[in-house]
């Protein structure tokens, strides 16, 4: 026991004299937990709280462009600058120059032709229910474009949604046109306003659930998904620490030193292991109870720590030996520190990413899904979902933490062998 | 009567891959109390002899016997006797001497209080009790080299192992280390040492064998060899019978 208590001493102040694999396993991560939930949170509250800049450009000699814009007002989406004395050919250094992240220009003959539309709709319908003679000569209607302007920064998506609001708004004018175009043919006074009203308070409405496993009011968001994100990279990222640790005992000669020894390696090395996963739950505790202390007083959505305790301990133990099996193995394979460095942040930016720390995995192509499944990233985050976001309970857990045992199992075997190979085991 | 501490019996290595063997049917005995030299040039076999002798490989054939017992029937017990101080630093240079020697005698299943005991003797002799608090990256190559030999004598060791003990250091710590292994070897210590400085081997080591590509030339007392073979010192020995080309 007291040769184990020293080994476990000399690896704890080694590592405690490694204040860049300090800095690299406490205070990086803390920052990137921070900052990335700040950034994400903001990217929320600008579409949901924050109003959009839009300019709005309206050309339109009839009513129905001003009621478009009336919508899109009433949205509480956006906020509406209206000049339609701007020219199509100006408005992109005005809104470069004022900061616009859209911009949309409503052409002139933008109710005309949607009346035109209406009318040819219910002059069909009419023919067709023998209420009205043929009218309909069959020509084509040419329909009027919205010009919708972007800024180039803004993502695709945010651009989809903000046309995907148009689009809906368009539907809904050219709704109550038609409603008007029949009671107008039908000669029906009152309709109009009833209808109008009917259609607007019987509309179906979208609950968004979060389907989650258990009882737990666990709501997604970007800190339910950033805490346990950056906290598993920055349990990987120990391999710049152990890595360089186990390549400098290689090199200098002092594994072949123990081995003179009457020792057991398995000492050496579990003395080591325990240190670096002590560093694990260290790691663990200080992000998760940062983020639960201080993300409510910076604005940001509380923490909610799952119910299960014991699961998560779990998950931060099969994740903590995932991290030391790789880095003890990058430590084995590496020739120098500098490879071990390299290879070591190198590998793990390119595990995470696949592992779907920056990008959700579900938004990857196939193959890409495919590596993902290599990565103990990708099982850990899994598990670390499952407890914060889905509610998971054992079951669902069971092949994560087979994941991570495989790849733990794979690694240690790829250290046993180099170490055997250069005669230290 | 003296006794055997080592005896080597028709010992051979071959790595793998490899087409040639790196030691070839070597037999020597090495006697307690000696103070052994293993010299020969570059590539001659004297790290895998060592290596082997310590436990760090094994031999492709032949046997190895500590005090006339065979060294398979119980390692650990002659690894508990045995002290072994490489050519390269093999300590953690970002820890002080005291927690070196601490952490390398637990593993010599040396307890804190005997630990403690040696540790203050050692680093008395080897001029680094002041320092004994200081972390090694901060130290002189020759006191680098004196912290290397002190943790292989941490526990007392009947046999030394030593590679290049005084490679690279001053001539103060060379002085130093010497005068402190021939008073290990005064109080008992068997010390089975290599290097490439000749004077520094004929001054020291009262016996010596002399191997070259994997074989053993010569073996024998230091003085006897020089004056049986006519050449004025070791360095001429070791050029007669080993040539002049390199070999490396």
């Amino acid at each position: 026991m007291y040769r184990f208590w020293i080994a476990f001493k000399k690896e704890f102040l080694i590592l405690w004299f490694d204040k860049t694999g300090l800095a690299l396993m406490f205070f990086m991560p803390v920052l990137l937990v921070f900052i990335i939930t700040i950034i994400q949170d903001s990217v929320f509250q600008i579409v949901n709280e924050n109003k959009i800049t839009f300019l709005v450009v309206n050309k339109d000699n009839g009513e129905q462009g001003t009621h478009l814009v009336k919508m899109l007002d009433d949205s509480r989406f956006f906020a509406i600058t209206q000049n339609g004395q701007i020219d199509t050919a100006s408005i992109n250094k005005i809104m470069h120059d004022d900061k616009y992240l859209i911009g949309l220009v409503i052409p002139s003959d933008f109710s005309d032709k949607l009346i035109q539309k209406t009318r040819l709709i219910s002059d069909i319908l009419m023919e067709d229910l023998e209420l009205q003679d043929s009218v309909n000569n069959g020509e084509e209607l040419l329909m009027p474009s919205l010009k919708f302007y972007h800024d180039p920064v803004l993502q695709e998506n945010f651009s989809a949604s903000f046309i995907n609001i148009i689009n809906a708004f368009v539907k809904s004018l050219e709704g109550d046109l038609l409603i008007k175009q029949f009671s107008e043919l039908l000669e029906l006074e009152q309709a109009p306003e009833k209808l109008k009203e009917v259609i607007g308070s019987n509309q179906v409405k979208i609950d968004k659930l979060a389907a989650t496993l258990s009882d737990n009011d666990i709501t997604p968001n970007t800190t339910q998904h950033n805490v346990p994100a950056w906290t598993i990279f920055a349990v990987f990222f120990m391999v710049i620490s152990l890595g360089n640790n186990i390549v400098k005992e290689r090199l200098n000669g002092s594994f072949i030193r123990l081995k003179t020894m009457p020792t057991s390696f398995s000492l050496i090395l579990g003395a080591k292991m325990l240190v670096y996963l002590f560093a694990v739950f260290l790691q663990v505790a200080l992000i998760f109870s940062l983020a639960k202390l201080t993300f409510p007083s910076i604005g940001l959505p509380d923490l909610m720590i799952p119910s299960n305790t014991l699961a998560f301990l779990v998950v931060v133990l099969f994740t903590g030996l995932a991290a030391i099996s790789f880095s003890m193995a990058v430590g084995t394979v590496a020739d120098t520190q500098e490879q071990a460095n390299g290879f070591g942040a190198v590998s793990i930016v390119i595990l995470a990413a696949i592992g779907g720390i920056w990008v959700p995995s579900f938004m990857m192509p196939e193959y890409l899904k495919v590596f993902g499944y290599c990565s103990p990233l990708y099982w850990s985050l899994e598990s670390f979902y499952t407890l914060f976001l889905r509610g998971g309970n054992w079951g669902i857990l069971l092949p994560n933490f087979l994941g991570l045992l495989i790849f733990s199992l794979t690694c240690f075997g790829i250290t046993f062998a180099k170490l055997k190979r250069e005669r230290i085991l | 009567m003296v006794n055997n501490c080592i005896k080597i019996e028709q010992l051979s290595k071959r790595y793998p891959g490899e087409s040639k063997d790196s030691l070839c049917g070597i037999n020597l005995t090495i006697q307690e109390g000696e103070k052994f030299g293993i010299l020969g040039p570059n590539g001659a076999g004297k790290t895998t002899l060592i290596s082997i002798l310590c436990g760090i490989m094994e031999q492709s054939s032949g046997n190895v016997y500590y005090w006339d017992r065979e060294a398979k029937s119980d390692f650990a017990a002659v690894k508990q006797k045995m002290g072994f101080v490489p050519q390269e630093y093999a300590f953690y240079d970002v820890l002080t001497p005291m927690q070196n020697l601490e952490y390398f005698g637990a593993m010599y299943k040396l307890s804190a209080t005997v630990i403690a005991a040696r540790a203050k003797e050692i680093l008395k002799i080897l001029g680094l009790a002041d320092v004994k608090h200081k972390r090694i990256t901060t130290f002189s190559g020759g006191m680098k080299r004196r912290m290397n030999l002190a943790i292989g004598i941490i526990h007392k060791p009947s046999i030394l192992f030593l590679d290049e003990p005084t490679v690279g250091v001053d001539v103060q710590s060379k002085v130093a280390i010497l005068r402190i292994l021939n008073e290990l070897n005064q109080n008992g210590t068997t010390i089975i040492y290599t290097s490439h400085h000749s004077d520094e081997a004929q001054e020291f080591c009262t016996k010596l064998a002399l191997l070259d590509k994997g074989k053993l030339i010569l073996k024998g007392k230091t003085d006897a060899l020089i004056a049986s073979h006519n050449v004025n010192d070791l360095k001429e020995l070791l050029l007669k019978f080993t040539g002049a080309s390199y070999r490396d």
